[in-house]
């Protein structure tokens, strides 16, 4: 009976559940990541350009061209990684386990120099250590009588330490979490065993969060050797090049075929550190903590360290975060850096156009460039945070939803791939991709859209990666309930995913408009006269020699950026599980 | 033998362990039982070395091993005791052979005894073809076993069990407790084993300490804790189906016994008379000492029923030979034996 009453009301399936919404998220993903990296890869194959790949690999000018760079950027990248999982290891070991002074703040603290801007860094270290070599102004320490020398002034070592101050909070939050779940019954058990500090240490502790070190490790050093304002800034005038300055240069100067050789490089080299690092932790041992109520988490006594500890911490965090933003601040006050906190002036701030002055260009509120770029920033970074969500929401929904079959697999692989493409390699892709009129589709080159698809698709990962936590939170079964009332995905979409997700959406949303406006590496090559954006703005006024106008821009991005972060964190409270008691 | 005096344990101006005093002979199986947050994991981790007191002291085999009056305790390794972590704790990053030889590495203990000991340990809890598996790659009652061949590979003399079987399903569990008793059997091992199940604590122990709010309620045998308990919330606590407690309130010349008048004699004014589920029956009508209730619960026990009423926040719980005839949600008859099994004040001391 029941049968008869059924079979009015069924319905054939034609195509297995999800299809339909995984053909369309792979087939955008693959438009958007596969195919300019393909475009790129195709572009110096071809046969007029083919040979840029011999001129730089044992061309005669292999040397200079690829050897040296690649040189330099894997130096940076070994030593700025060492550095950040030491430095940034260092603090999380004080905040999660010790009972050093001020946990909370040091923690708060750690994680913002990785909102600042590396470009922000790269300037406050010129304002403060220039010295005479290249011309131009001098820096505040040579304008109070002490002798900068060359190395401390330009190329690797002021390099190497600011990109080590800037990534450490990267490898800080990846450790601070990853100690935060070691079981304090874990380190007991051990000292049950009779182990002592250092073997419980080398025994228990260090193995345990071995991944979250190498994790740290390759992300810094992926981070580093794509960098490129720092080197850029601080290496370009003593000639100091790296993989992502050559490749800038060659595309500037009109060598296309050589800087995309040069972009396949930097992405095979990053790409196999990420790769490699993910080996050594795959494997047949997770690390990943067994079942259980940890218990009281007892904190190591560090008795009379406890001062000396706070203050190297604080050492390393007020060097790598209130003093760039005060000597950005003075600097864009100051008609000369060499007299930082003398003569203060609102000409860059607000003047008019004067002659006598910085050669008449106006303060950054009169100048038209300036304001431009200020619209045309905040305009992407809002274009890019909602678009981004939207696309991560529906990638990482559809995988949620629809585990299995390849298609998934391929989304999720396709969705993290722009990790392992430096920023700068991405927006040479897409010079090759959108540069030029595909079939009815005019060149998008200059144009807003260009910017917005380029940026979305370079932060899909890490959009990705939020709408996953997201949809975690809402979780699968209370969809699935409204499932079976009957209402559309739309419907569904509307009055239960997207009210339960909204603070995490919100979050999410205003991270990405972060880390857009900040960002310089990608859209450094995506830059035209008629579509400015205020970090390449600045960073051209810096290289042009008039550091305060690149200043108060810096100051300008850092207080967005500052503020919209504290926003994310306020919404997005339990970003820091490690903090909590 | 294991002898605890005095015990306190505060922290900040909160009192999770007061004044507990109790010994247990070389080789018994002592249970602290108690609802959760009553102390009794806070006892276990002073016992395992892991806080130190606040007053009193622990010996183990005549030996004092914490001290909280003198603040001075010996290290957790080196009282010759074990812990089972109800986490289990096993180190993610060992093979199960791994883990069990690791604190035996940390004794210096030689190569080839270490071998020999672990296969030793591995066989007693039949888990020796496990060895080479890491920790995620086994089920829950298996890293359960490992987590006690850890424990027990040492030789501990005094063995602490913090809530071992809580996190395994209901079958595995009972299993898991035979098996710890045959290990108890094996080892000889003085053992102390926390849990807020007071089923695993009649089955095992050879001694129970009822906890609650910090204190020892009672000390005593599993039999001593059922048939004379010696406050109203062991009476409540212990035993399957717990007994019964009813309110007795002086009202006028005569008593008030669960809001009814009956013909009852109490040692005190204001007090609670206990009667044991098997005590009670249901009833047709309505007597001279039977109370009505709303039938809650109805549940086949060995042959007979549990029949579970409510009302006013009053549970009463009889066992009867037949099942009511009467749905959930109909008024029943519950009858009170002539006298209750005990009776206890208002503070839940026992007074007759």
């Amino acid at each position: 009976m029941a049968d008869t009453a059924m079979s009015g009301q069924g319905r054939r399936v034609f195509f297995r559940q999800g299809t339909v919404l995984k053909t369309v998220v792979l087939a955008l993903l693959i438009a958007m990541i596969v195919l300019p990296l393909l475009r790129t890869v195709l572009f110096t194959l071809q046969p007029d350009t083919i040979r840029a790949w011999s001129d730089v690999l044992t061309g005669r000018l292999s040397t200079n061209l690829f050897y040296k760079p690649l040189g330099n950027t894997l130096l940076i990248g070994v030593v700025v990684s060492t550095g950040c999982v030491l430095l940034g290891g260092f603090l999380a070991w004080l905040v999660v386990m010790t009972n050093v002074p001020f946990r909370k703040t040091i923690g708060v603290m750690a994680t913002l120099p990785f909102m600042i801007p590396s470009f922000a860094a790269a300037l406050a270290w010129g304002s403060l250590f220039r010295n005479d070599r290249v011309g131009g102004q001098v820096g505040w320490l040579q304008g109070m009588g002490l002798d900068i020398p060359d190395w401390l002034a330009w190329g690797i070592v002021p390099t190497l330490i600011v990109l080590t101050l800037h990534y450490f909070s990267l490898a800080f939050t990846i450790i601070a979490a990853a100690l935060a779940t070691v079981n304090s019954d874990l380190v007991e058990a051990a000292q049950i065993a009779g182990a002592r500090g250092r073997r419980i240490l080398m025994g228990i502790v260090l193995p345990v969060t071995t991944p979250a070190l190498v994790a740290a490790g390759s992300l810094c050093f992926a981070g580093a050797v794509s960098n490129f304002a720092t080197p850029a800034l601080l290496g370009l005038p003593v000639r100091m090049q790296t993989l992502s300055t050559r490749l800038f240069g060659m595309i500037e100067v009109g060598q296309v075929g050589r800087g995309y050789v040069i972009g396949i490089m930097l992405v095979l080299i990053s790409g196999a550190f990420l790769w490699a690092g993910n080996r050594v932790v795959s494997g047949r041992r997770s690390y990943t903590t067994i079942t259980g109520k940890g218990g009281r988490a007892k904190r190591f006594d560090l008795r009379r360290a406890r001062w000396p500890l706070f203050g190297v911490a604080m050492i390393i965090l007020l060097s790598s975060t209130v003093v760039p933003v005060i000597v950005l601040t003075a600097s864009s006050l100051a008609p000369s850096s060499a007299n930082l906190f003398s003569d203060w002036t609102l000409h860059y701030w607000m003047g008019r156009s004067d002659p006598s002055f910085a050669q008449g260009i106006p303060g950054i509120a009169h100048n038209e460039d300036i304001v431009r770029a200020l619209t045309i920033t905040l305009g992407l970074g809002l274009a890019v945070s909602f678009s981004g969500m939207f696309i991560g929401l529906l990638a990482s929904y559809t995988t949620a939803r629809f585990r299995e079959g390849w298609m998934s697999a391929a989304i999720t692989q396709i969705s993290f791939l722009p990790l392992l493409v430096p920023g700068i390699a991405f927006g040479a892709a897409y010079i090759a991709y959108l540069g030029a009129p595909i079939g009815p589709f005019p060149a998008l080159y200059g144009t807003f859209a260009l910017l917005v698809i380029a940026a979305t698709a370079y932060l899909l990962p890490f959009s990705v990666q939020t709408g996953r936590a997201v949809i975690q939170q809402v979780g699968g079964e209370l969809e699935e309930s409204a499932r079976i009332t009957g209402a559309s995905f739309a419907h569904r979409l509307a009055a239960i995913t997207v009210p339960l997700a909204i603070r995490g959406l919100a979050a999410g949303g205003i991270l990405i408009f972060v880390k857009i406006i900040r960002d310089l590496s990608l859209v450094v090559l995506l830059f035209t006269p008629t579509m400015p954006v205020l970090s390449v703005v600045a960073y051209r006024y810096a290289s042009e020699g008039f550091g305060q106008f690149a200043n108060a821009i810096t100051v300008v991005i850092l207080f967005i950026s500052i503020a919209a972060t504290l926003i994310a964190s306020r919404l997005q409270t339990k970003s820091q599980p490690w903090l909590q008691n | 033998m294991l002898e605890i005096r005095n015990l306190t344990k505060r922290f900040g101006n909160v009192d999770a362990v007061r004044d507990v005093s109790i010994s247990a002979p070389g080789g018994a199986f002592l249970v602290l039982l108690g609802p959760s947050g009553c102390g009794k994991t806070t006892l276990l981790r002073m016992l395992a070395g892991l806080e130190l007191p606040s007053e009193g002291q622990i010996v183990f085999d005549g030996q004092t091993v914490s001290d909280g009056d003198r603040n001075w305790a010996v290290d957790p390794a080196k009282r010759n005791s074990g812990l089972v972590f109800q986490s289990y704790a096993l180190w993610p990053h060992m093979s199960v052979r791994g883990n069990v030889d690791w604190p035996l590495k940390v004794m210096k203990m030689p190569k080839a005894a270490r071998a020999e000991r672990v296969d030793e340990v591995l066989k007693l809890l039949d888990i020796g073809q496990l060895a080479e598996r890491y920790p995620n790659e086994i089920s829950g009652g298996q890293q359960q076993r490992v987590a006690i061949a850890r424990t027990i590979a040492p030789k501990p003399s005094v063995l602490l069990f913090d809530e071992p079987l809580s996190n395994l399903d209901a079958k595995l569990r009972v299993e898991m407790r035979t098996e710890l008793m045959r290990l108890h059997r094996a080892t000889g091992a003085t053992t102390v084993y926390v849990t807020h199940d007071q089923i695993e604590a009649m089955t095992m122990a050879t001694h129970v300490a009822v906890m609650n709010h910090g204190r020892v309620q009672q000390f005593g045998s599993p039999s001593d804790l059922v048939n004379h308990p010696k406050t109203a919330f062991v009476a409540t606590f212990v035993g399957t189906p717990p007994n019964n407690m009813v309110p007795v309130v002086k009202n006028g010349s005569g008593y008030k016994v669960g809001g009814r008048h009956m013909p009852l004699t109490p040692p005190a004014d204001d007090c609670m008379a206990m009667y044991r589920a098997e005590a009670m029956s249901l009833s047709e009508s309505e007597g001279e000492t039977t109370l009505a209730m709303e039938l809650v619960e109805t549940s086949a026990i060995a042959g007979r029923t549990m029949v579970t009423g409510l009302r006013d926040g009053l549970r009463l719980t009889a066992i009867v030979d037949a099942a009511p005839e009467a749905g959930i949600g109909d008024t029943i008859q519950f009858c009170l034996p002539p006298r209750p099994d005990s009776w206890f004040g208002p503070d839940g001391e026992r007074i007759g």
